[in-house]
């Protein structure tokens, strides 16, 4: 009986540590949502980066060759890419600014009693508007990117 | 390597980024080009491996793009289970990650800068 107690308690203990189940327990706040966007978009990212690498490198094989692999990648598809990937850096790059500054200043809010609704306290003033900095940053580079793709 | 000089060189590494990664989104569209169709032909993009300043732009880009992404990645991956043999594993593999793309990057801009 206690050894099953101590099992269940594991596995649960297991659960709430996983990094994708944790996104989705309660209390949810906004600096929760802008690690788990910063997180997806850097993994978006460093997979755009990895193709990124391997498409750049077919300039080495020619103009013929580099114009095949452009001609391939000619399509919305691709450019939608382009567009998430800049987006995302943006929004990557502000927020990333503001776990720096977080880390490295007095960002962080006072610290106090955990009261109901338990409120994240170290989500200041100063660190929300970071944080909407960020979209807004995020947005911008969306439309400009988009009229360099589409509209220019 | 001790885990606060991974982190130290991660800093390094980001504000490379923070300088770097804007003037590369620029030179696709503005700096120095007519426009993102003109930024992607293969003259342009040839040209950009012949001088100094956009090779050094490209090598620290391609250096700290890779190591930040994949730092990223390995903590990400940390996170999920506990243990020696899975920190190893990890960090074996976004090594062998980064080396592979670094090396390919690095490939393309003495192939194309200096002609081997």
């Amino acid at each position: 009986m206690g050894q099953e107690t101590v099992t269940v308690e594991r596995a649960k203990a297991k659960r709430e540590l996983n990094p994708v189940s944790w996104l989705f327990r309660k209390p949810m706040n906004l600096e929760k949502l802008a690690l788990a966007a910063q997180r997806v978009s850097g993994l978006g990212m460093l997979v755009y980066l990895t193709f990124h690498i391997f498409v750049i490198g077919s300039v080495a094989s020619g103009a013929d060759v580099w114009r095949s692999v452009m001609s391939t990648f000619s399509n919305p598809f691709a450019d939608i890419g382009d567009l998430l990937m800049i987006a995302g850096a943006a929004f990557h790059a502000v927020n990333g600014v503001r776990v720096l500054l977080l880390e490295l200043t007095p960002l962080t809010g006072r610290p106090a009693r955990p009261d109901y609704p338990y409120k994240a306290q170290s989500l200041g003033t100063g660190q929300r508007s970071i944080i909407y900095a960020a979209i807004f940053m995020a947005v911008l580079a969306l439309v400009i990117a988009t009229y360099y793709i589409w509209g220019h | 390597m001790r885990e606060s000089t991974l982190q130290l060189i991660n800093i390094a590494m980001i504000m490379a980024l923070l300088l770097t990664l804007p003037v590369h989104f620029a030179m696709q569209a503005f700096l120095g080009v007519g426009g993102y169709t003109q930024a992607l032909a293969y003259n342009t993009v040839a040209d950009r491996y012949q001088t100094l300043i956009t090779i050094t732009l490209l090598t620290v880009l391609l250096a700290a793009a890779s190591y930040h992404g994949l730092y990223g990645l390995r903590r990400i991956l940390l996170e999920f289970k506990s243990g020696p043999t899975w920190d190893r594993l990890v960090s074996a593999g976004t090594l062998a990650a980064g080396l592979v793309i670094l090396g390919w990057g690095l490939r393309t801009i003495v192939v194309m800068g200096w002609g081997i």
